[in-house]
């Protein structure tokens, strides 16, 4: 019954406007408060080390950074320019390199509204202009937008691995077949609604203009190359691996494609190059651009963590009162199995999908969810990735999901009309999600080729 | 949206403090980059490390963290859920904002009691009493003052701090009262920064403390830039 009225209050508060943050952690206080001997200072030491003690989550600032470095508008036109040249010529060719260009996007920056409005601003003006309709667009971009989160590197998923202590590699591995897949799928649905209803094609621009942009593109697309492969190749930690690519990006975005910087120029200008200011390789450390994208990051860390930071203090509450222990035991007294325990996970996440920030979201969830789904045998890896998908769904499931926002924002229309014109997409989603759900070794296989066979512990 | 635009300060000494925090939260970030970056780089070129690395860079996580929040309640940067207060009508979301308000700030006065009395110890100071209010100081808190952290250096002009707190014995360590002054500091400022917002609320100048998604900034240029065009 308490854990009734505690999560009625962290709904209740979220809803009247208080901030998600807030909404956690003051239930959780009151709650702790009323039911045990729990101190305040105790609550201010979970807040304190929400960060100074898990080094999985300090991955978190360092790949917010490296995607604000690489979320400038000239590496998502570099990235579309390559997306045009490799599929464009195909019927529906805009559109279907614009889930393309959502894809490699996705593997630059963790998150889904960044995708959308960095690719969104870009393709639906081009698609416009060569003859498809602003609802299609929208609809493509509102879906293929969601695989932000899904392919890695993603934030929720680093989120995830901390919450539940299984391996940020292992889920980052998970996410790379599920993720092409829900591409793929929305790429055949594109060409087959093209076949049919004969969308207008792009011409092919032959093989030098495949290598000069996939060149020019490459630079930015290398960072997923390290950050993969210094994991893999047991380089680097995880949390390593994403300062390295911070770095990285830094370079990238100042020294190479000089978007940013002391060697940028105004739209038009050529930019400088490191021999006409070799300066540059002391000033950039200072230049005012650079001390703008670092603040952008650290303020989106700040918001994402203060969330975090107050979902774990709700987590302590709900492991001190064996919560999830009971819930579990109940749902196994009641004869439920994993496939009706799967489908109450994905309707639990739709809904909360809808209206929280998908990393908030998970860390309450996930120490809800996976006990109950270790004492019915399903792969921790699985449960991680099937959360993820549904997360992704309820950001473009109406009335609220916020990737439809952000693209009515993007677009410039009604809410309802991006909403209907996401429907076929949606539905090729579910059938993903389901596809997903039921069938584990589309997640577990490349984390079991790669790292051996999982060691649970319970 | 409900949002109230780009925050922007008037007064001088509101832009050289914004100035201040933006800049603050900036420094911290590149700084954790760059020595976790350092680290790496140590270890397979120079085949060592900087030993206190990786403590120091958590210490700055928490601390941009801590830091950043009153800076977010200030330009209303906190995410949250708009479904029912972007629907209803204005008094309603008046009244709303106003209760929202409420909230912040009771959860802002009970992490400020928890963080005096998480850090006043290990600062050689007391404890409040009471459970819920602090309704006292408390005498017979026990002295955390000589808790060191693991691998940090003293700093020589921090060494006043000896015969402050440690009854003059040396701390060959950085004491921990150091990384944790930041939870009373962020808690206090917290708690001022949200009595600010209160107040833009009760006038009418604002209508929410939060906003509904990570890129609302980016929506509005871009809605500025249709409207330019149009």
């Amino acid at each position: 019954m308490d854990v009734f009225i505690l999560f009625a209050m962290v709904i209740g508060l979220m809803l009247i406007g208080v901030p998600i943050a807030v909404s956690l952690g003051l239930s959780s206080i009151l709650f702790m408060l009323a039911l045990s001997d729990t101190s305040l200072a105790a609550v201010a030491a979970s807040l304190y080390n929400g960060m100074a003690g898990h080094y999985t989550l300090l991955a978190i600032p360092f790949f917010v950074l490296a995607s604000s470095f690489m979320s400038t508008g000239g590496v998502a036109r570099r990235i579309i320019r390559f997306s045009i040249a490799l599929v464009g010529h195909l019927p529906g060719g805009l559109a279907i390199a614009g889930v393309f260009a959502c894809m490699m996007f996705a593997a630059l920056s963790g998150s889904s509204p960044a995708t959308v409005v960095a690719i969104g601003t870009i393709v639906i003006a081009g698609m416009r202009q060569v003859g498809y309709t602003r609802d299609f667009a929208a609809g493509v971009i509102a879906v293929a937008g969601t695989l932000g989160i899904l392919i890695p590197p993603s934030i929720v998923m680093v989120v995830y691995a901390s919450a539940t202590d299984v391996s940020v590699g292992r889920m980052f591995l998970a996410g790379v077949i599920p993720g092409l897949l829900a591409g793929f799928m929305l790429m055949l649905t594109i060409y087959i609604m093209a076949r049919v209803k004969n969308l207008p094609k792009g011409d092919w621009l032959g093989w030098g203009e495949v290598w000069s942009s996939g060149r020019d593109a490459g630079w930015g697309l290398m960072l997923i190359v390290i950050i993969l492969g210094g994991i893999y190749g047991g380089i680097f930690t995880p949390t390593e691996a994403a300062a390295v690519a911070a770095v990285y990006a830094f370079l990238i975005a100042c020294f190479v494609y000089r978007d940013m910087g002391p060697l940028a120029r105004p739209e038009g200008e050529r930019n400088l190059t490191l021999l006409d200011r070799p300066i540059a390789l002391v000033t950039a450390f200072f230049h005012r651009d650079i001390r703008n994208t670092l603040f952008e990051a650290g303020k989106l860390t700040v918001t994402l963590m203060f969330i975090i930071a107050n979902a774990l203090i709700l987590k302590h509450v709900l492991t001190d009162e064996q919560i999830p222990q009971q819930i579990a035991g109940a749902m196994l007294a009641a004869g439920f199995g994993p496939i009706m325990f799967l489908v109450i996970v994905n309707v639990i996440l739709l809904i909360g999908g809808q209206f929280m920030e998908p990393s908030g979201l998970i860390v309450i969830v996930a120490p809800l969810v996976f006990p109950i789904a270790m004492e019915l045998g399903i792969d921790p890896i699985h449960l991680g990735i099937i959360m993820v998908v549904n997360m992704e769904i309820g950001m473009i499931t109406p009335p609220v999901g916020l990737n439809l926002f952000v693209t009515s924002g993007v677009a410039g229309m009604p809410m309802m009309r991006v909403v209907r014109a996401a429907l076929p997409f949606l539905a090729v989603l579910f059938v993903f999600l389901i596809l997903i759900t039921y069938v584990p070794i589309i997640s577990t296989w490349l984390p079991t080729l790669m790292m051996g066979p999982e060691i649970l512990v319970r | 949206m409900s949002g109230p635009g780009r925050y922007e300060p008037r007064s001088m000494l509101g832009k050289v403090v914004h100035e201040f925090e933006e800049t603050a939260i900036a420094v911290m970030l590149g700084a954790m980059t760059i020595l976790t970056f350092v680290n790496v780089i140590m270890r397979y070129v120079f085949n060592s490390m900087v030993i206190w690395g990786l403590e120091v860079v958590l210490i700055l996580f928490s601390w941009l963290v801590l830091f950043g929040i009153a800076y977010a309640f200030k330009v209303t940067a906190n995410l949250g859920v708009d479904a029912i207060i972007s629907v209803v009508s204005p008094r309603a979301r008046y009244v709303l904002a106003l209760l929202s308000a409420a909230c912040c700030i009771v959860y802002a006065l009970l992490i400020a009691k928890g963080a005096w009395d998480y850090w006043a110890p290990f600062a050689g100071l007391q404890q409040t009493t009471g459970h819920w209010f602090p309704t006292g100081f408390d005498p017979n808190t026990r002295d955390r003052a000589f808790f060191e952290t693991d691998q940090v250096p003293m700093l020589e002009w921090l060494r006043w701090l000896e015969d402050a707190i440690n009854q003059g014995e040396s701390y060959s360590k950085m004491p921990r009262m150091v990384p944790y002054l930041i939870l009373p500091v962020a808690a206090a400022l917290m708690l001022f920064r949200i009595i600010q917002v209160t107040i833009r609320i009760v006038k009418g100048e604002q209508h929410s403390m939060i906003v509904s998604h990570e890129v609302e900034d980016a929506l509005d240029e871009i809605a500025k830039t249709r409207r330019g065009q149009e």
